[in-house]
């Protein structure tokens, strides 16, 4: 009778205690998240001043997508986003490589970018490499202008200065022993240094290194302060083109800043839902 | 003998990514005057952080920015904790999707989150204050502490709380004497970070609180403009990233 | 099957000495493995077994010593030109590859085409029990299943040597004697020069050979698996080969006491140590011997008593049919022919504790 009371008692406690657990996150994030993206689409179709009695108009989207600045914006942050996500990757491949057989101290010295925030790191950049910076009095002159540079160097810099240490500590994570025995077994099976690399460290690290890749370009595609602080005047990024567009105009530029952010938010989402199917493909 | 050089390696690499970087904010923020070319300033002296703190726009800025941060990241804490309980263990599939869904804020421009958010908040009364920003800086906090605090309530961790229970110690008890000392690295992880990502936040800042401008907004103008001020604000933005920086080494010293 | 690796010379090792993380684990070994013979080395955790093996394979950098394998010096070579197969303890098969490719990696490395290394996987898996495995996910199946694939991996290399770590280790317990059937079994056939390296005595006995026991960085004895049972060469031996009974005492014109009773011992008088097995010591009503039964212990298959008395403890393991209840008197006899006499009882006095092996009854 009492065993009966406590399996049944068992049972129906099993699934819904967690789901009651993730209920109070999943509803914040559904209303915070979920309503800042219905709050920036409500602002998007919003009707411009006088004009007319319908609730909702495409006037805004309209206006950006026959915007060239807007177009160079969206070229410019996707440029931005696929240079600094494949430097990072690339370093950060170099760096988990040499890294791999070293102590925890090292691996942490080498991961504490992630503490410092955007700002400073981009403060830090102009300190450094803005004309009359300190790289500028120490040789004389810079080979080629980083700081509102026209390419987007400088953010590139600073991306990649912040996010490399997080590719590196997510290949270091899949580059432990497991790795580590498997290329050993490799080896005394007459498996040569770049056939172990190619076929048993290259094969492990890829699907990581691609995914962490994505949510970096998410990352730059939502670049603001940044190139706030280092960024060209002209093209814009996504973010400062909405930004530049609220200050121009507060009244009519709300939607044009809507609409470019939501573009900019759901190629970032896409990109990291891309990264998402890319691990599961792993997996199965 | 590599056991002997790996210091000195770790103190390379730390200065030339830290020190030798920060090290220039310092001089420039104690530099009163800095003409080019000269490597080093004319004058030293405290004008930048009287500039900055003349009004007490830096210094409530600052306050604003600590109080933000304590309340979304403890926020976060309290929504974060039961959901990693959750999270780390049932079946992988719904696990996969509700981190996924979780963690998607994580992408978003935070500038798009907070423009979005503003629409409801000025509405509410929540645009312009702390606990408006505060709001819109836990939609990305939540997952950062989520996601660290996962790996913490890992099978051994549950295993010892069964011992404790099967050992008859209720509930708050078994919190107490084994959760929280099993979760202590995790937790304060978490919280530092969460602290850090709030305290950095800058488009949603923006956006929601335009009218209460945490410390980065304060800041920023300022990069262009006067750099000795913008790097005397740096060093006070920078302060709680050394803490941790200070807090993480101590550990790894004792994980050696 | 001409492509089979026909060994000229087995391995040997002289005055290894390796390192690894600073302390010295290899301490100056020395050890033969015959062309084409099985040898098994055993020892307790933490002996070195390990490091000897990954530094034979090449996996492991010595500071000392040679090793020579079929003929050639190989200890300047990287791993992957000595030609030493390895099965580990655990499978270590690489997860992005089938069953197949994992078998044929040796074959891969060496350049071989894709239907050459399909039809030598499928034969080797057919070999190993594994008909028709080639195309599955290495990941999907058991650990016994994996460790057969690795081994089939390791033949397919012809190596000339095949190094085992402790493979049946991760293999559920009903499983093991199979495993070991089809490693002897593949061994003979090819007459492959193989090293098996293994803590658990009872396996080393079955799967040798010869049998070398390591004991802190050292080959302390290297012989034919019953002379390490029945002639241990020092005390430590006797009791990593599970007898407890080792009994010192004064030999006196070539005879020592036992609890009273004088028993003939060879060799020279002065102190001397003898040992017994236990499963030799005899429960006997008209023995010399009177001992009580201290303890009674069924295990499995025998029961071990601990006898004591007459300033002796003894070991015994006897038929559960023959065994008396703790605290009975019993009789006991020693067989003379059965008693050996340790040659080298002084060299390691109390490494026994240590080297994590029962201490003795009583002496």
């Amino acid at each position: 009778m009492r065993s009966a009371a406590a399996t049944a008692r068992g049972a129906t406690r099993r699934v819904p205690p967690d789901l009651l657990r993730l209920a109070p996150a999943l509803l914040v994030t559904t209303l915070l998240f979920g309503g800042a993206l219905l709050g920036a689409l409500k602002q998007s179709v919003e009707p411009p001043l006088g004009g007319g009695p319908s609730t909702w108009s495409l006037a805004s989207w309209r206006a950006v997508f026959a915007d060239p600045t807007f177009l160079d914006a969206l070229w410019f942050s996707i440029r931005l986003a696929v240079i600094s996500s494949l430097a990072a990757a690339l370093i950060a491949l170099v760096l988990a490589t040499l890294l791999r057989s070293r102590g925890p101290a090292l691996k942490t010295t080498f991961s504490l970018p992630v503490t410092v925030p955007h700002l400073i790191v981009a403060v830090l950049a102009v300190a450094w490499l803005a004309p009359g910076g300190i790289a500028e009095r120490a040789l004389g002159s810079l080979p080629i202008g980083v700081v509102h540079a026209q390419s987007g160097l400088g953010i590139v810099l600073v991306y990649v200065y912040k996010e490399t240490p997080f590719l590196v500590l997510l290949l270091l994570s899949v580059m432990g022993r497991t790795l580590r025995r498997r290329e050993e077994a490799s080896a005394v099976l007459g498996a040569s240094p770049s056939q172990v690399l190619r076929w048993v460290v290259w094969p492990a690290v890829r699907r990581p290194l691609a995914v962490g890749s994505m949510i970096v370009g998410a990352f730059v595609l939502g670049a603001f302060e940044v190139p706030l602080v280092l960024g060209p005047n002209y093209p814009p990024t996504l973010a400062t083109y909405a930004y530049q567009a609220t200050q121009t105009s507060p009244l009519s530029g709300q939607g044009k800043a809507a609409a470019s952010l939501l573009v900019a938010a759901a190629a970032a989402i896409a990109l990291g839902l891309a990264a998402l199917a890319l691990a599961r493909t792993e997996d199965g | 003998m590599v056991e002997r050089r790996l210091p000195r390696t770790v103190g390379t690499v730390a200065v030339l990514l830290f020190a030798a970087p920060l090290a220039v904010l310092v001089v420039q923020a104690f530099a009163e005057v800095w003409r080019y070319p000269a490597l080093l300033p004319q004058r030293w002296g405290l004008r930048g952080f009287e500039v900055a703190f003349e009004g007490d726009q830096a210094l409530q800025a600052t306050l604003d920015s600590f109080e933000v941060a304590l309340i979304s990241t403890a926020a976060a804490i309290l929504l974060a904790w039961p959901a990693a309980r959750a999270l780390a263990r049932g079946p992988a599939r719904l696990r996969t999707a509700a981190i996924v869904f979780l963690a998607l804020p994580l992408l978003v421009p935070p500038l798009a989150t907070g423009t979005g958010l503003a629409e409801w908040f000025i509405r509410l009364g929540l645009a312009d204050t702390r606990v408006g920003v505060a709001l819109a800086h836990l939609t990305v906090v939540l997952p950062y502490v989520l996601l660290v605090l996962i790996p913490g309530f890992n099978p051994r961790l549950r295993e010892l709380e069964e011992m404790a229970a099967s050992l008859g110690m209720g509930p708050v008890r078994r919190l107490v004497s084994v959760t929280l000392p099993g979760i202590r690295a995790v937790l304060a992880a978490a919280a530092l970070l969460g602290f850090l990502v709030s305290w950095s936040q800058y488009g949603s800042s923006l956006a929601v609180g335009g009218g209460l401008p945490m410390l980065p907004l304060t800041l920023l103008p300022f990069v262009g403009s006067d750099p000795n001020v913008a790097a005397a604000l740096s060093l006070l933005f920078l302060a709680p990233a050394v803490l941790a920086l200070l807090l993480a080494s101590r550990a790894a010293r004792e994980a050696l | 099957m001409e492509a089979r690796s026909a060994p000229l010379g087995g391995l040997g090792c002289r005055g290894l000495v390796a390192a690894p993380g600073g302390s010295p684990v290899l301490r100056g070994v020395d050890l033969d493995v015959p062309a084409g013979t099985r040898t098994v080395l055993v020892g307790p955790s933490g002996a070195g077994k390990t490091t000897l093996l990954r530094a034979i394979c090449g996996l492991q950098a010595i500071e000392a010593g040679s090793i020579e394998l079929g003929g050639r010096r190989i200890d300047r070579l990287p791993a992957y030109r000595r030609r030493c197969a390895v099965v580990f303890q655990e499978p270590r098969l690489l997860p992005h590859l089938d069953v197949g490719e994992n078998v044929a990696f040796a074959l891969r490395a060496a350049g071989a085409r894709r239907a050459e290394r399909r039809a030598r996987a499928r034969a080797l898996l057919t070999e190993v029990g594994l008909d028709g495995f080639e195309r599955r996910a290495a990941d999907r199946l058991s650990g016994g299943e994996q460790q057969r694939v690795s081994l089939a991996r390791a033949l397919c290399a012809e190596p000339d040597i095949l190094l085992l770590d402790e493979p049946i280790s991760a293999v559920d317990a009903n499983r093991r004697e199979e495993l070991r059937e089809l490693i002897a079994r593949l061994q003979g056939e090819r007459g492959l020069t193989t090293l098996f390296v293994t803590h658990d005595r009872a396996e080393a006995a079955q799967m040798g050979e010869r049998v070398a026991l390591m004991l802190e960085g050292r080959i302390v004895q290297e012989d034919e698996p019953a002379a390490l049972f029945q002639r241990p060469a020092s005390p430590v031996v006797a009791r990593f080969f599970g007898s407890a009974n080792v009994l010192r005492g004064q030999v006196r014109d070539g005879r020592m006491s036992l609890g009273g009773v004088e028993v003939p011992v060879p060799g020279p008088d002065g102190e001397a140590c003898v040992t017994i097995r236990p499963e030799r010591v005899r429960l006997d009503p008209a023995g010399p011997l009177e001992l009580r039964v201290g303890e009674a212990a069924y295990t499995g298959t025998w029961v071990r008593l601990r006898l004591r008395g007459e300033g002796l403890g003894l070991e015994a393991m006897v038929p559960p049919s023959q065994a008396p209840a703790a605290g009975e008197l019993v009789g006991v006899a020693l067989p003379l022919e059965e008693i050996w006499r340790i040659p080298d009882f002084e060299a390691v006095p109390e490494e026994g504790r240590r080297a994590g092996v029962r201490p003795r009854g009583g002496s």
